[in-house]
């Protein structure tokens, strides 16, 4: 640390900083224009005093079961049938067509085959007996935890348009996402992190982008923040070799001299407080990141539950224990995702489910396990709800006959939440007898995210945001919270 | 709270309102028991709570309520009155259950005791009803929506200038509305800025750059009354005056190179739009001329191909080559059209009208398809990326709009919005907000190529009684001068809007730029010379008044404002001397880190940064990906270029102070200034102060110079001190998280010789510890061991003549691989190879894998991918790197991207692997060497593989590509370019007073 914290004007840094600050939370990231409708019905775009930090910890709208979320996302699509969407009757009728009275987009145009049963077992895990394949052995240990909902569906068989559904509620780009909601309702419990982060598979980003993550309407302060797992984890975070920590510290007192000058002869200057003060908060934000994906703080056994270190479960057990790290620091929304970039680099098992599902399980199954297991432990599940799924699922028929692979299907398929006031142990909703289609307590996009949000604390016909002469909110005009798997 | 009920015409409405919520809170009616009046007391009530469901053609329950008729009439379920026993009406019985209006979004909609008394009293009094009286839901502005009665709505009508009371009448009109409102608050205006402050906030408002020092001076020299119009006049004659206010434009045209979505296609040729619009700027264009070209520019008689390339505004919208959908996708596609053109030239959401009529603005559903109706002959549903083919443009090489034919297939009003439930056929026409100037579209001329559609909205837009397109312009110059609009909400001056701060002055400046033709320079000049512009962001009663009106509503002063994304850029670069100001043409790719690449799916080398001096160029021409907006544009609040977008957000968050204190263009910019000022001067205090007069464009106060004279000791000495660790020790420690996918290590320093010659190599160890360690055992093909080879480390060298190594066991099992290996290369006349499982006999001859290079000196990465680029150099030392996996591969030479094609068709892997030769052809030997060689079972990240890179690069000392690979600073500039950039990131730089 720099030696010369003494100010010519005989302050010290911290002097200095408190006078600025106000009370330093108070000023800490000011969002100077945020017309926001928040809380409440529909209300004129009056000029309101914007809130002076629009991260700062909101009062939840109804009583949270979860602080923090932790999305782990299959991208590309894992199939229902083949995980945690048991159908004894495709064995039964194994080899025949799906009758021809269902209906349904061929996505692609690709090859249509027979229906072809589960590539590998279904056991039952705990006490609950909860089915779940062999594709999950480990997180079939945690079956008493999991919530499965079998009777998803979307609204598009594309998983550019899916993904985007499955983040921000519709198909087309350009609308905040579950994140941001979250953290636009609820801001973050540690200002030095970022409130909403997304860890991208190393194989790629998922297709559409940006848009997946993206704050829509709403000011960039609630966009995701993208983690990496490896070396620094968020963009500018370090400059160039020469600006060590001292020089950092010697130019920011400098910059302060400078600023606080400039202030002297500008005593209203409201905005100007504000961004001395987010200046002290990256420096901050420049020790806490690293710190916060610093993995060598982990015992070895730690380590070892998540797969660390050994292959292939390394990347993944890194995100996940990552994760845990954020969620004991505050952080928000987590977004993990699996599967990168095209193909049987992602759960999109076109050219088999054995090949890719065997891969990309093995590479998560260990690490989601470990990571139930160490929240339970640290007794932070209570307050973390853990969300499984990718954007839609797959046929019950194979792409081709005999062949390996199974085409999309947003017709039905399974997600999962665990911890966070759900219920363990129990499937919710139905598909038909060949998991083609869910029939029985249909949960569409809206009502996941209607009840995502109802469990972080927030209502999503009260959680709007004024944008271009509507009250905007994540479920449109749709969605119901699904009471019945609530704790 | 402002005086809005000033006289003239927009205040009509508010005392109509006015009139209204006296009515509604039951005022009116507390005057006994008789009777209601029906148009006072009864339409109003009937339009608020039961005419949005119970009109039109299908009424809600068949039961109409917008005419007597329909009131006697009754429902599907009978009578609703029954005037002899009016308690026994359905209609008063519902609502008193509370029954209607039903609940919305799970709330209450139940009538007041008041209005359920109306209701009986006028029942009781024989429900009286005029007979040709006809409600209209749109009528009139109650107390939850505005009517077509709303004030944006009405006819303009150029008011009075008011006259000041207690100043003296200022010549312009401007300050004449400011200061009569202030006079009526008993404020008092801020006292005018310095000329430094003036020139640099001219500066900004009008070419979004920096005076200099000097233009500071000669400004500040002149003190004749013609300075500062002259000031003004010559800027608005600079072309950065068009690239400025065109990036307002292009906010709102949803500006972007790309698609959006999965494949994020470019749209060619997108900047010549972002000329047009430029230059239509600094040709101060009428404003009539901008409307009808970029609506309609394919349509216009004496079309041109500039008037067809305007029309780009309606392509730039996303677009999505694989809908869910593409029938309902040619739908969205219309709300993208309508949204953009309403919000943009008429500050109407009309997309809210899309499924129902409008919850608060007098649009109606209809209104919304009458609009859509104007863009439905367009190629929504096919066309090339989503727009007419080039040739039926009629131009080449242009982005542009036009009619699939002049009489498209009928638009269907959709209930609820969807496609699944027409309703009646939508007649093509203006909206029916302004009644006065709505009219139908006719249908084209025979032998006409297109609908004639657009033309016709575009002249109802641009028509000069239609009162709406001149207030909202004047009302975004007006922002852009002052941070804030006359309208606060400057795409929306619907009843959710802001109400304007200063309607008079809205009207006045509205019918200023219609008299003087529509052009907005002479609406720059007007605002620009006016006092109240030229206020001071201080004034001695900012403590009061900040009270009083902390919004500055009133315009009691002038407000400070934060420089946006793309003026801060073009500052960084205009203080440091490297801004290229070349106007127009494509745009460049900035180079943008690795690390944000991540996002992509298709990472590796799918973003190619333009040559550096291209990226010196003012940020308006920065290529906009919609799938990779640039980082630190967003991060400054670029909008998201999805939707139109009339204000941009301003946020001071700390990721915008880390942008500037570590990015790399950031730095860039202040060691390139350092380095300029050095060498201009060996003196510190002369380097300081041009430091100040750089980036500061003022020279430093005595205890300014004083401070950073000890900052630069200071900074100098830690700087001198500070051990850098070597590059290459970073760069180990980087590459240690990739080390599992590692398959292959082989490295020259680990060889092991032949008993007696010890410069015959036997063997290398695999240090991946995977086991492939490579072998020869006949002397006469072992490499040559070259003890001081590359960078002075060990290198093996192969003749060309026969020398290769056996590698053990299957190395590489994925089809996501990468190699990386440091080489040179001697041969030239056929093709050699580093690495290779060729084998003729197992049958993989044209499915192995190899890297190597061809007789023509390019890369080869296996048959299905040569040539993969020109090497250059080739006989020096070199980190040749090939990726192949997540749908690509890609070949770089010391970093640089060689060339990239798709994903390798899959290859065979499982015959034996050599080095030094085409697998087992018993040819094509290496001819050069071979330092080190890395195999990877997946394909490395961009990150992942320039980290190797690095670290290779710096083991043998070989140069990457030049962003790696900067000059090492001296203490002394490092300091001064650390002086510079505490001035860049400093308060002073980045807001304007």
């Amino acid at each position: 640390m720099s030696n010369t914290s003494q100010f010519p004007c005989g302050q010290t840094r911290r002097q200095f900083a408190w006078q600025m600050g106000h009370g330093v939370a108070g000023l800490a990231m000011t969002d100077l224009l945020t017309r926001d409708g928040f809380f409440g019905a529909p209300v004129r775009a009056a000029e309101r005093d914007a809130p002076l930090n629009p991260l700062a910890p909101k009062p939840p709208q109804i009583k949270p079961r979860a602080k923090a979320c932790i999305f782990l996302t299959m991208n590309g699509a894992p199939s229902q049938v083949d995980t945690f969407d048991y159908k004894p009757e495709l064995e039964k009728y194994a080899g025949q067509p799906l009758p021809a009275d269902r209906k349904y987009i061929n996505s692609g145009g690709r090859k249509v085959g027979f229906l072809t049963p589960a590539w590998r077992k279904f056991r039952p895990g705990g006490e609950s007996g909860l089915l779940v394949s062999d594709y999950f052995p480990n997180v079939r240990k945690h079956a008493d935890k999991l919530c499965v909902l079998n009777s998803c569906h979307t609204d598009s068989h594309a998983h550019g348009s899916a993904l985007v559904a499955i983040n921000t509620g519709k198909t087309l780009i350009g609308r905040p996402s579950l994140g941001s909601w979250a953290v636009y309702g609820l801001g973050t419990e540690n200002e030095n992190l970022p409130g909403y982060v997304v860890i991208l598979d190393n194989r790629g980003g998922p297709i559409s982008g940006q848009p997946n993550w993206a704050n829509g309407f709403m000011p960039a302060t609630y966009s995701g923040t993208l983690f990496r797992p490896v070396g620094d984890p968020i963009l500018d975070l370090r400059g160039p070799q020469h600006m060590t920590q001292k020089a950092q510290r010697e130019q920011l007192d400098f910059l302060a001299e400078l600023n606080q000058q400039h202030l002297d002869t500008r005593p209203s200057g409201r905005e100007l407080a504000a961004r001395i003060n987010s200046y002290e908060l990256a420096y901050r934000m420049q020790s806490a990141t690293p710190k916060a994906v610093d993995l060598s703080q982990e015992t070895q056994s730690t380590l070892d539950m998540y797969g660390v270190g050994k292959e292939p479960t390394d990347e993944y057990g890194r995100n996940c224990l990552i994760a845990r790290r954020l969620v004991e620091r505050g952080v928000r929304f987590i977004q993990l995702y699996s599967g990168g970039g095209h193909l049987e680099e992602t759960w999109d098992a076109h050219a088999g489910i054995e090949s890719n599902h065997g891969r990309h399980g093995a590479e998560v199954d260990q690490p989601i396990a470990a990571l139930l297991t160490d929240l339970e432990q640290r007794s932070l599940l209570d307050d973390t709800l853990v969300i499984w799924g990718g954007e839609f699922g797959r046929m019950p028929f194979s792409e081709g006959q005999n062949a390996p692979g199974r085409n999309h299907n947003p017709y039905g398929f399974s997600m999962w939440f665990a911890g966070g006031g759900v219920k363990g142990g129990m499937n919710y909703g139905k598909t038909d007898d060949f998991g083609f289609e869910a029939v029985e307590d249909k949960v569409h996009l809206h009502d996941l995210h209607a009840t995502i949000l109802h469990i972080m604390g927030l209502d999503h016909e009260l959680l709007t945001y004024f944008h271009q002469g509507r009250e905007e909110s994540l479920t449109d005009v749709g969605g119901n919270v699904i009471d019945d798997v609530l704790a | 709270m402002p005086d809005l009920s000033d006289n003239g015409s927009l205040s009509c409405w508010l005392v109509r309102l006015l009139v209204w919520l006296s009515v509604a809170s039951g005022i009116s009616v507390s005057a006994a028991d008789a009777a209601p009046d029906f148009e006072s007391d009864i339409a109003p009530l009937l339009v608020r709570r039961c005419v949005e469901c119970h009109q039109g053609k299908n009424p809600s329950g068949g039961l109409l309520l917008t005419t007597r008729k329909g009131l006697h009439a009754g429902g599907e379920s009978g009578q609703v009155i029954d005037l002899q026993n009016v308690d026994d009406s359905k209609l008063l019985q519902r609502v008193i259950d509370g029954e209607m209006p039903p609940e919305k979004q799970g709330r209450s909609q139940k009538l007041s005791d008041a209005e359920i008394k109306l209701i009986r009293q006028w029942l009781a009094g024989g429900a009286k009803w005029p007979d040709d009286r006809e409600l209209d839901y749109f009528e009139r502005t109650n107390d939850v929506r505005a009517g077509r009665d709303w004030w944006s709505l009405q006819p303009l009508v150029r008011p009075e200038v008011p006259q000041l009371v207690r100043q003296p009448q200022p010549n312009n009109p401007i300050d004449a509305f400011v200061r009569s409102k202030l006079e009526a608050e008993n404020i008092t205006p801020a006292p005018r800025a310095d000329r430094r402050t003036l020139v640099r906030r001219a500066y900004y408002d009008l070419i979004g750059l920096p005076p200099t020092e000097d233009e500071i001076k000669a400004f500040l020299a002149d003190d004749s009354a013609e300075a500062w119009p002259r000031l003004i006049d010559r800027l608005l004659e600079m072309p950065q005056y068009g690239e400025r206010w065109a990036r307002y434009w292009l906010d709102l045209a949803r500006y972007a190179d790309t698609s959006g979505y999965e494949r994020d296609q470019e749209k060619p040729f997108a900047w010549k739009y972002r000329d047009w619009v430029v230059k239509a700027f600094n040709s101060d264009m009428s404003y009539d001329q901008f409307v009808m070209q970029q609506i309609a520019g394919d349509e216009l008689p004496d079309r041109t191909e500039e008037s067809v390339i305007a029309t780009g505004f309606l392509r730039l919208g996303t677009w999505n080559d694989e809908p869910n959908d593409k029938l309902d996708y040619q739908y969205d596609r219309l709300e993208d059209l309508v949204h953009t053109t309403s919000s943009a030239f008429l500050a109407l959401t009309v997309k809210c009208a899309r499924c129902h009529s409008h919850k608060f603005d007098a649009i109606t559903q209809e209104d919304y398809y009458r609009m859509a109706s104007a863009f439905w002959a367009g190629p929504l549903l096919e066309g090339e990326l989503g727009g007419p083919p080039a040739q039926k443009l009629g131009f080449n090489d242009v982005l542009g709009w036009t009619d699939e034919s002049p009489t498209p297939k009928p638009l269907h009003i959709l209930k609820n919005g969807e496609r699944h439930q027409p309703l009646e056929e939508v007649i093509p026409a203006s909206l029916s907000s302004i009644p006065s100037l709505e009219r139908r579209f006719d249908v084209p001329l025979d032998g006409a190529k297109t609908s004639h559609r657009r033309l016709q909205l575009a002249r109802w837009i641009a028509d000069p009684r239609n009162p709406v397109t001149s207030r909202v312009l004047v009302n975004r110059l007006w922002q852009h001068h002052f941070g804030q609009g006359i309208v606060r909400t400057p795409s929306n001056f619907g009843f959710l809007a802001n109400p304007p701060t200063h309607p008079q002055l809205l009207d006045w400046l509205a019918a200023e730029f219609q008299s003087g033709g529509r052009r907005m320079k002479s609406i720059h000049r007007l605002i620009l010379t006016s006092q109240t512009w030229q206020q001071s962001t201080l004034h001695p009663h900012a403590e009061e008044f900040e009270k009083r009106d902390s919004g500055n509503r009133l315009l009691w002063r002038s407000s400070r404002r934060r420089l946006d994304a793309e003026t801060l850029r073009d500052s960084l670069l205009a203080v440091s001397g490297d801004l290229d100001l070349r106007v127009g043409g494509a745009g460049f790719k900035p180079t943008i880190s690795p690390e944000a690449l991540e996002g992509l799916s298709r990472k590796s080398a799918a973003w190619e940064p333009s040559p550096i001096e291209q990226q010196k160029r003012r940020s308006l021409y920065m290529y906009l990906k919609r799938g990779l907006l640039p980082p630190m544009m967003t991060t400054f609040d670029l909008c998201d270029p999805t939707l139109s977008c009339g204000q941009r957000d301003v946020t001071i968050v700390p990721t915008q102070a880390l942008t500037l204190l570590n990015n790399r263009f950031v730095h860039d910019r202040s060691e390139h200034l350092a380095t300029v000022i050095s060498q201009g001067s060996s003196d510190q205090k002369e380097q300081v102060r041009q430091a100040w007069s750089r980036v500061l464009r003022r020279q430093p106060s005595d205890s300014e110079l004083d401070s950073a004279l000890r900052y630069l000791v200071t900074q100098t000495r830690t700087f001198a001190e500070s051990e850098v660790p070597s590059v290459d020790e970073l760069a180990a420690e980087r590459t240690k998280g990739i080390r599992s996918s590692l398959v292959l290590h082989l490295r020259a320093d680990k060889a092991v010789v032949s008993d007696g010659d010890e410069t015959r190599v036997r063997s290398l160890p695999d240090l991946s510890s995977q086991g492939h360690d490579a072998t020869q055992l006949e002397v006469k093909a072992q490499p040559v061991l070259v003890a001081d080879g590359f960078g002075g480390k060990p290198t093996l060298r192969f003749d060309g003549s026969g020398r290769f190594m056996y590698l053990f066991g299957q190395v590489i099992t994925a089809q996501s691989h990468t190699i990386v290996c440091v080489v040179s290369d001697d041969g030239g006349s056929g093709h050699r190879e580093v690495i290779s499982n060729w084998n003729g006999g197992a049958g993989n001859s044209t499915t192995s894998l190899f890297l190597g290079l061809t007789g023509d000196n390019t890369v080869r990465f296996s048959d299905a991918f040569a040539p993969a680029g020109n090497v250059t150099d080739r006989t020096k030392p070199f980190v040749l790197a090939a990726v192949n996996g997540s749908g690509q591969a890609a070949v770089f030479q010391n970093g640089r991207l060689l060339k990239s094609a798709p994903e390798l068709a899959p290859r065979r892997l499982d015959t034996p692997w050599i080095i030094g030769q085409q697998g087992n052809i018993n040819g094509e030997f290496w001819k050069g060497g071979i330092a080190e060689i890395r195999v990877y079972n997946r394909d490395l990240t961009d990150q992942e593989r320039q980290s190797v890179e690095a670290e290779l690069a710096g083991r043998y000392e070989v140069s990457l590509s030049p962003i790696e690979n900067r000059p090492r600073l001296s203490p002394e500039i490092l300091a001064l370019a650390s002086l510079c950039h505490a001035m860049m990131n400093s308060n002073e730089f980045l807001f304007v007073d």
